[in-house]
C-alpha cells in the first residue's frame, strides 16, 4: 500500500517536472550535482585563532602604532584598544591633540605634568592612605594621575571590580579622577593573589577581544577559539575546533536572509512567553551603544552603562550629554496621525495577531527541522540495509543523504525569513519578498514530500525537487541578503 | 565588613563627630549599630533654601565591599525636591552611583547631598512630578518645600494657614495628614483634582 502510494507519488512528480521545469535544463547531463553554483558565498571569511596567536594580532597592531608615534608598548595598547585598535586614527588623534587623545583613552586625565599628591587637600601624616584612613604605608602607589593610596587598598578594589567582570576600565580610586588602571599596574598589585591573576587575565582577554572589531569568540561551550574575520555581511561562520556555527557579526544562530538587529530584536519577542523575558521587557532596556542589556535599578533615567560607560536618557535613548536642558522633549508624545485614532486594544491585538503568524511559522520550521534530524537517521540506516542486502553500493546511495542536506538548508533559511519578513514594511520589495518566500516554501515542502518517501525508484525527481528548492533558496539570498 | 571598611568608618565617625566644622556645616552621624552597618545621618537644612530651619534624617546602609562600593543612601525624612523621590526618599546622585570612589566618605557625601538641596538638579530628576513643578511653578514647589520642612522636618517658619486649609478639608472626609499633603503637593495644591485622585 505504501509503496503504491509512494511510487504513484514520485510518478506523477516526475511527469510535471519534466514539461515544466526549465531550471533542471543545465543539468541533464550532470544529474549527481544538483548544486546549484551560487554567486555570493554565504560562508564569511575568517580564521581560528587559539589565544596566543590573538596575542600576536594584538602585538601587531602595537608595533604598527609605536613605529608611527612615540609611545610604549603599553601605552599603545590602552591607546588601541580605546579606539577599535585603528592604528590610522589614534595617529591622527595624536597628531591632532595628544592630551584629549591621552584624556579620552583614560591613560592620564590631566593636562598638566605629572605630580604626586594625596587625595584629599589639607596635610596629612606620612604614609597616609584615604581610603582605608590609616597611616605609615612604606608604599602609595599611584597611576599617571598621581592619586597616591596603600597597596592593599588597591587590592581590594581591583578585586571589587573584577567581582563587578571590569578588567580594563578599573578606574582611580579618586573621585572624578578618570583615569584607568594600566595591566602593568594591576599586575603589580594582584601579583600574591594567583586566583585574583587569573580572573583579570581572563576578563582583560575578554575586552581586549571585544574592543577589536575583527575578532570574536567563538560561541560553543567552553571553546577558546577566537573567531577574526572582516566580513560586514552576517555571513555564517564555522569554528574549526568545536564546528559550532554562527553568524559572524552577532554570534547567535547563522539567521540569513535577516539582519542582526532584526533577529534580536525578533528573538527577544520569540522568548516573550517565559517569566524572564517578560521580566526583561518590562524592566531592562538595551544600551544603545553596547547592547548590553541594562536593569533599571533607581528613580533616575539618567543611565551609565557599566560595560561601555556610555551615557544615555532611559526614556528617549539619546545621549545624556547632548540631552541638557531639552530633558522635557523627550516626555512628548511624537503623534502619528494615521494609528493614533485607533483604539489602543485595537492595535495591540493587530499586532499580536500578526506576530502569531510569523511567529507559528517561524516555530514550525524550527520544529519540522528536528524531525527532519530524526529523518536524517532513518535514512542512513536505510542506506546502511541496502548496502548490507548488496543493493547498490554506499556511494550509489548517497544521494539520499544530500537530499535530507539540502532540505535541512533550505528549511534552515526558510525558517528566518519569517523575522525578516514580520519586520520588513509594506512595499514593492515586501511583496518581492513574499512572492519568493512563497516559492521557497512551496519547494520545500515538496522537496520534504519527497525525500520522506524517497527510495530507489525516483532518484531523478527527487533531484529535481532538490535542485528546484536550492534554486529558489540562492534567489532569495541572492535579492535579499548578499 | 572587612576590616578596612570597619576601621574606616571608625574613623570617618570620628571625623565627623569631632571635626570642629559641624556646628558650621550642619552635618552629623549617629552610629546605631556596633558593627557599624547601619548609620543615621542628619543635614540641617541649609539657610536661604525651602528646607532652611528643619532637620533632615537619613538611613546609610554600608555595603560588604565599602569603601569600594558605595553607602546606600536615603532620606528618612519626607523632603519636596526635585531629586528625591517624594515617595520613598530615594536620591539620585551621580557619587552614590557610578561616580562613587573609594576616597570619597561619609562627610563628603552628606556635603553632597546638603549641596544638592541648595541648588537642586531638575534636569536630572528623581522623581519627576516635583520636578514638573520646580520648573513649571516654581513660587509653587517653594511654598511646598517650606511647607514639607515644617510638617515633617520640624521646621520653624510660620505655616502656610491657606495649604493647612485645604489639608484639613481632606483630613475631614477621613483622609490621612500625610497622604493628604502628598496628593495635594502632587496636584499643585488644586483640592478639587486631588479628592477625585483619592475617591476615584
Amino acid at each position: 500500500m505504501d509503496d503504491e502510494d509512494m511510487s504513484c507519488t514520485s510518478g506523477d512528480d516526475y511527469g510535471g517536472y519534466g514539461d515544466e521545469d526549465y531550471y533542471n535544463e543545465a543539468d541533464v547531463d550532470a544529474a549527481d550535482d544538483v548544486e546549484v553554483t551560487p554567486t555570493h558565498s554565504e560562508e564569511a571569511e575568517y580564521e581560528c585563532l587559539t589565544v596566543s596567536q590573538v596575542e600576536r594580532v594584538f602585538l601587531d597592531g602595537m608595533n604598527q602604532l609605536t613605529a608611527r608615534i612615540p609611545v610604549n608598548d603599553k601605552c599603545a595598547r590602552t591607546l588601541l584598544e580605546a579606539n577599535q585598535w585603528d592604528v590610522e586614527r589614534v595617529v591622527k588623534l595624536y597628531r591632532q591633540d595628544r592630551t584629549d587623545l591621552f584624556r579620552r583613552s583614560h591613560i592620564d586625565a590631566r593636562p598638566e605634568p605629572k605630580r604626586k599628591l594625596s587625595a584629599t587637600s589639607g596635610v596629612k601624616a606620612k604614609g597616609y592612605c584615604t581610603v582605608c584612613a590609616m597611616e605609615g604605608h612604606a608604599e602609595l602607589p599611584h597611576l599617571a594621575c598621581g592619586h597616591c593610596f596603600c597597596e592593599h587598598c588597591w587590592k581590594s578594589h581591583v578585586e571589587s571590580r573584577l567581582s563587578e567582570g571590569v578588567a580594563s576600565r578599573i578606574e582611580c580610586m579618586e573621585s572624578n579622577c578618570e583615569v584607568y588602571a594600566p595591566q602593568e599596574f594591576v599586575l603589580v598589585i594582584i601579583k600574591s593573589s594567583p586566583a585574583l591573576k587569573q580572573k583579570y587575565d581572563r576578563f582583560l582577554l575578554r575586552d581586549m577581544v571585544n574592543s577589536h572589531p575583527h575578532l570574536k569568540f567563538c560561541v560553543g561551550n567552553d571553546c577558546q577559539v577566537i573567531i577574526r574575520s572582516t566580513e560586514a555581511k552576517p555571513k555564517r561562520v564555522t569554528c574549526l575546533a568545536c564546528h559550532t556555527s554562527s553568524c559572524v557579526r552577532c554570534g547567535a544562530d547563522y539567521h540569513a536572509p535577516t539582519s542582526c538587529d532584526t533577529i534580536r530584536q525578533w528573538m527577544t519577542k520569540c522568548a516573550d512567553d517565559s517569566e524572564t523575558a517578560n521580566y526583561i521587557s518590562a524592566h531592562t532596556k538595551d544600551c544603545p551603544q553596547c547592547h548590553s542589556c541594562i536593569e533599571k535599578a533607581g528613580g533616575c533615567n539618567h543611565i551609565q552603562c557599566t560595560r561601555c560607560r556610555h551615557h544615555f536618557c532611559w526614556m528617549c535613548f539619546g545621549d545624556w550629554k547632548s540631552h541638557g536642558s531639552e530633558y522635557y522633549e523627550c516626555s512628548r508624545y511624537k503623534e502619528n496621525p494615521s494609528v493614533a485614532a485607533e483604539a489602543n486594544h485595537v492595535k495591540a491585538r493587530r499586532a499580536l495577531e500578526k506576530y502569531l503568524h510569523y511567529f507559528e511559522r517561524f516555530e514550525n520550521h524550527s520544529k519540522s527541522l528536528k524531525m527532519e534530524e530524526e529523518l536524517r537517521d532513518k535514512i542512513r540506516k536505510k542506506i546502511d540495509d541496502k548496502v548490507n542486502e548488496h543493493n547498490g553500493t554506499w556511494i550509489d546511495w548517497q544521494y539520499l543523504h544530500k537530499s535530507v542536506s539540502l532540505l535541512t538548508k533550505c528549511r534552515y533559511t526558510l525558517q528566518y525569513t519569517y523575522p525578516f519578513a514580520y519586520y520588513l514594511t509594506g512595499s514593492p520589495r515586501k511583496n518581492l519578498f513574499e512572492y519568493q518566500q512563497a516559492q521557497l516554501e512551496k519547494e520545500v515542502e515538496e522537496l520534504a514530500w519527497a525525500v520522506e518517501r524517497a527510495d530507489g525508484t525516483a532518484r531523478g525527481a527527487l533531484e529535481a525537487h532538490m535542485h528546484r528548492a536550492e534554486h529558489k533558496r540562492q534567489t532569495l539570498l541572492h535579492d535579499f541578503f548578499f | 565588613m572587612s576590616n578596612i571598611a570597619f576601621n574606616r568608618l571608625q574613623r570617618e565617625c570620628k571625623e565627623v563627630v569631632t571635626n570642629s566644622e559641624i556646628s558650621e556645616t550642619g552635618i552629623m552621624i549617629e552610629i546605631l549599630n556596633e558593627n557599624l552597618t547601619e548609620i543615621k545621618g542628619h543635614i540641617r537644612g541649609p539657610p536661604d533654601t525651602p528646607y532652611a530651619g528643619g532637620m533632615f534624617d537619613l538611613d546609610i546602609k554600608i555595603p560588604d565591599q565599602y569603601p569600594f562600593s558605595p553607602p546606600s543612601v536615603k532620606f528618612a525624612t519626607k523632603i519636596w525636591h526635585p531629586n528625591v523621590s517624594s515617595q520613598t526618599g530615594v536620591i539620585c546622585l551621580d557619587i552614590l552611583k557610578d561616580q562613587w570612589a573609594a576616597s570619597l566618605t561619609l562627610r563628603t557625601v552628606l556635603l553632597s547631598i546638603q549641596a544638592l538641596m541648595c541648588t537642586a538638579e531638575p534636569k536630572d530628576p528623581q522623581d519627576a512630578v516635583v520636578a514638573k513643578q520646580y520648573m513649571d511653578k516654581p513660587q509653587v514647589f517653594k511654598a511646598t518645600a517650606e511647607y514639607w520642612t515644617l510638617k515633617f522636618a520640624k521646621g520653624t517658619l510660620p505655616v502656610n494657614a491657606d495649604y493647612q486649609a485645604r489639608v484639613d478639608k481632606l483630613k475631614d472626609m477621613g483622609v490621612r495628614e500625610e497622604e493628604a499633603i502628598s496628593v495635594l503637593s502632587c496636584n499643585n495644591w488644586d483640592l478639587n483634582r486631588a479628592t477625585v485622585y483619592i475617591f476615584s
